[in-house]
């Protein structure tokens, strides 16, 4: 059996057996609140996937989710109330409004992260509840909207039947986000998680992928909350408040971020909690094994010495305050809110990568299930075709400026880079070397000046459209999606592979497009000598592996140009002598390449032109011999060879 | 519409704003040392307020109350800090988000079961019959709250502006890791900040109970405002918070007449999402350059 079939059997067999047994259980069991109970497990299952693709994949803290639940709620009820609507176009209409308002609302998020993006989407969850409370004219207020139950395609819903419907739902939605997340989306998302920058720069629009992200992930909010709506049949503004929002988050992070049995395991458990709470002596049998389980994993922790300290005691503290209170305080109800939030604390400190990152490790180490076989790689030819390198000019500096406040970082610069040519960018530092590249590749628009491309304006002051017009960069400080394989690093960038639409995607049938891209982005691996660590995570890899696949990665985008921004920085000698290798194999391509670097060895062994900049200036253009024996330039990095000797030494 | 009624609401919102710039002050000062800000900041000005009221019933005077009400907050400050923030900081993540709102939920609920549900009066020896100024009627207790914000805000400033120990605020700030070089320590900066801004909730608890009664709730109507004004603002706009916070309290004072009370805090939420959206530094914030 080949590891592809184990793999499949073990992965989708599980899926296909827990929905089957889900599925079973109301021929087998009738008693109406357990199959209340799977009802909400369906429902908070899609919502949870829904928050997940926020929380998880783009990393953002996201304080809307529950807004978003009582907004598709409410638009299923008035759908049916008001405009008589069917289930059908209820549930589609809670879907696309709340796509419709995700999108909105990520829409300012464009210049947001951390603690704004939270603030923003408070905002919005406070201004959504206000709205319902007050506008009693259409949502009947704090008093409350009965929706009733429409009938389905002219089939009445009784409550199996209902619980069918929505355990079909969490079916297809599961299906369609598990292909979404897997391919260059979900791969996208992740991406602009780990550097918005360097996902612009590789000409992946870090704007629009988080605006459809979180639209993609409100829909699901609003798809849960119709469904919700035709469960409860009664909906009531106080039921989408601040303490429902960290119950979810609650789910999402107990049951593991980036994981669709990570929401599942989390919805159940949000399902379970307030029976957990409504019995006092489950609740201490439950405080008692979190707390046996936190001291556990603090002694091992403690004792590998692999966890700090705070991690590994803090969560016994909260488990042991939590046991202590379910000992002393008779109702636990009173006491629900400090028992989620001791709850999470445990969890956001001590399991960060909540139950499935911790199940999912386990498990595959326990059945030995290799990640899916690669393909073999494609031929570098079709990956990045053989440029003609005629030395004509390719990219045209026209006195280039750049001011930060009184600081003139780049002063007038003018300079040719000719195609097929090294071109070395060299100087002190402070010289403006970085920011002309910075402003080449459009991270800063220019003061003044021009900047030329095959004899037409470059696009100015945007990552994203430089690198369409054919122009890729890597970076001084590394800039690479650390939590994605190398492999996927490459992927996110490669250019003219990715064409299947979005439906096709989420049906799945975007599977050979996916293999040829991963073989293309072999052959590049192969290029800068990666191969074998195709599926390592970025942030794993060694430091010259890292400088490398940043070379790989920006290649992907089949650039005519290239600009490397000090790629030997910090690079012992043999990566270093590696690097000249892969520069050179790159150059063999007909790459036109910029390059900043320090290391005077590398640069004369690689440079046809070099150009020096002093004070954002250039005070020397030239080969790199004639350069070197420049006085203009023996000043700039030595300065004046004056009386004292030991200036001219410092 | 009678102006005297407009320009009564417009200065009592005006002085209630004032309280919202003292918390988002208090969001300034940690942003300043770290980056972060306590989003459970309403429930430590709840707490505060809670436990000088206990003092109180203890039979402590008012002005031996206030200390210790001050002591509390600033401790509570530094259980934030180590519980809720540190971690997060030293692995460069944005954890303290989610963990202070978890911290901020535990206190709420403490809060809630040690001293109830309910709204309960303040005692404060400053008298609350209203003054007559040009049409608009004062008491000295909203007079006493402007004085109190403006002076306390004014003393941290000379602190953070006259002594060392305040000019380390400035040094982590610009760059922690040379500040560290340097020989400051960036965890007790950090530290001092997250106390003094546990401090600057107690007195805004303090001052505005008396007025306001304290509840469990006044923690959520408190911080939501205070967001919005520390963003409109910019959270390292300094005095710029005190120039929103009067603007915020006016406006949110008239939508409440016009609208109707339930619609009192929508101005603020607006305003912060439209600054998000047009200019996310803040009106007196600075914009920073992007670096790689």
């Amino acid at each position: 059996m080949t590891g592809n079939w184990k793999r499949f059997l073990l992965v989708r067999g599980v899926e296909l057996v827990a929905l089957a047994a889900l599925a079973a259980v109301p021929l087998a069991v009738t008693n109406p609140f357990a199959l209340g109970l799977l009802t909400l497990l369906a429902i908070y299952g899609i919502l949870l996937i829904g928050l997940d693709v926020t929380v998880g994949y783009l990393g953002q803290v996201n304080l809307g989710h529950a807004a978003f639940l009582g907004i598709g709620a409410y638009t299923a009820g008035l759908t049916v109330t008001l405009l008589g609507g069917g289930m059908p176009m209820a549930l589609i209409g809670a879907t696309l409004i709340c796509f419709v308002l995700g999108g909105l609302l990520a829409l300012p998020a464009l210049r947001l992260d951390g603690p704004q993006f939270a603030l923003a989407t408070l905002s919005f969850s406070a201004l959504t509840t206000t709205i319902i409370n007050e506008w009693e004219s259409l949502t009947q207020g704090a008093q409350g909207l009965q929706v009733p139950r429409p009938p389905l395609l002219g089939v009445t819903l009784n409550a199996p039947d209902f619980y069918w419907l929505c355990l079909l739902l969490l079916g297809l939605v599961w299906m369609a986000m598990r292909n979404l997340l897997a391919s260059r989306w979900g791969r996208a998302f992740e991406a602009l998680r780990d550097s918005p920058i360097a996902t612009d720069a590789m000409g992946v629009g870090a704007y629009r992928h988080k605006v459809i992200a979180f639209a993609v992930g409100s829909s699901l909010g609003g798809l849960a909350g119709g469904l919700y709506a035709f469960n409860f049949q009664y909906l009531q503004p106080q039921s989408f408040t601040y303490e429902l929002m960290v119950i979810l988050l609650l789910g999402v992070v107990l049951g593991g971020r980036k994981s669709l049995w990570g929401a599942f395991v989390g919805a159940a458990f949000i399902v379970l909690l307030p029976n957990l709470l409504s019995s006092r002596l489950l609740f201490q049998v439950f405080s008692g094994i979190g707390l046996t389980v936190a001291v556990f994993a603090a002694w091992r922790g403690l004792a590998s010495k692999s966890t700090q300290p705070f991690q590994a005691l803090a969560p016994v503290v909260a488990m042991g305050l939590l046991l202590g209170g379910s000992l002393l305080v008779t109702n636990t109800e009173d006491w629900r809110k400090a028992i989620f939030a001791l709850m999470l604390f445990s969890v956001v400190v001590g399991l960060p990568e909540g139950v499935m990152g911790f199940a999912t490790a386990l498990l595959a180490r326990l059945f030995r299930i290799l990640p899916p076989a690669l393909p073999a790689a494609a031929a570098l030819e079709t990956v990045l075709p053989q440029r003609p390198a005629d030395g004509t000019p390719l990219l045209e500096l026209h006195d280039l400026q750049r001011h930060f406040g009184g600081v003139c970082a780049v002063d007038g610069v003018t300079t040719t880079v000719r195609s097929g040519q090294i071109h070395g960018l060299i100087g002190p530092n402070g010289s403006g070397k970085s920011t002309v590249v910075n402003v080449i590749s459009g991270l800063y628009a220019p003061g003044g000046g021009a900047i030329l491309l095959h004899g037409k304006a470059l696009p100015s002051g945007s990552l994203y459209r430089v690198a369409g017009a054919g122009i890729a960069r890597t970076f001084q400080n590394l800039q690479l999606f650390g939590e994605l394989s190398a492999i996927d690093n490459v992927m996110v960038a490669l250019k003219d592979v990715f064409h299947a639409p979005l439906l096709l995607v989420l049906l799945g049938r975007a599977g050979a497009e996916e293999l040829r891209a991963q073989a293309a982005a072999l052959a590049l691996l192969e290029l800068v000598g990666l191969q074998d660590q195709a599926r390592v995570r970025a942030k794993d890899l060694t430091y010259g592996a890292q400088r490398f696949l940043e070379i790989a990665r920006a290649l992907a985008r089949k650039p005519e140009l290239l600009i490397l921004d000090e790629p030997a920085a910090g690079l012992a000698h043999p990566d270093a002598a590696e690097l000249v290798k892969i520069i050179r194999r790159v150059h063999e391509r007909g790459v036109t390449i910029i390059l900043i670097e320090h290391h005077m060895d590398v640069v004369s062994e690689l440079c046809d032109v070099v150009t020096v900049l002093d004070g954002g200036k250039i005070i020397a253009e030239g080969t790199a011999e004639a350069v070197k024996r420049d006085p203009k330039v023996v000043e700039a990095y030595l300065g004046v060879v004056a009386a004292e000797p030991t200036e001219a030494a410092a | 519409m009678d102006s005297s009624v407009i320009a009564q609401m417009v200065v009592s919102g005006a002085l209630m704003g004032l309280v919202y710039a003292l918390v988002a002050y208090g969001f300034q000062l940690t942003y300043a040392t770290s980056k972060s800000i306590n989003f459970g900041q309403g429930e430590l000005v709840m707490l505060s307020a809670f436990f000088s009221l206990t003092l109180t019933h203890w039979g402590l005077p008012y002005w031996l109350m206030v200390p210790g009400g001050l002591l509390f907050g600033a401790a509570m400050g530094l259980v934030v800090e180590r519980a809720g923030v540190r971690l997060a900081l030293e692995q460069k993540s944005e954890g303290w988000i989610l963990l202070t709102i978890i911290l901020g939920l535990l206190f709420f609920s403490t809060a809630e079961n040690i001293w109830g549900r309910d709204d309960r009066p303040f005692p404060t020896p400053i008298s609350a019959d209203p003054i007559h100024i040009f049409n608009v009627d004062v008491t000295p207790l909203e007079i006493s709250v402007a004085i109190g914000v403006i002076s306390i805000m004014g003393l941290i400033e000379l602190f953070k502006r006259k002594t060392l120990l305040g000019k380390a605020f400035d040094a982590v700030s610009a760059d922690r890791d040379a500040a560290e070089l340097m020989g400051i320590s960036a965890t007790r900066t950090v530290m001092l900040s997250y106390g003094l801004s546990g401090m600057v909730a107690a007195v805004a608890g303090i001052l505005v109970s008396p007025i306001t009664t304290v509840g469990p709730t006044m923690a959520s109507a408190l911080i939501l405002k205070a967001f919005s004004v520390a963003v409109v603002a910019g959270l390292d706009s300094g005095f710029g918070v005190v120039l929103v916070g009067i603007f915020l309290g006016a406006l949110e004072s008239l939508a409440s007449f016009y609208l109707g009370s339930g619609w009192r805090e929508a101005p603020g939420l607006v305003l912060l999402i439209l600054a998000l959206a047009v200019r996310p530094t803040g009106i007196f914030g600075q914009t920073a350059i992007r670096k790689v």
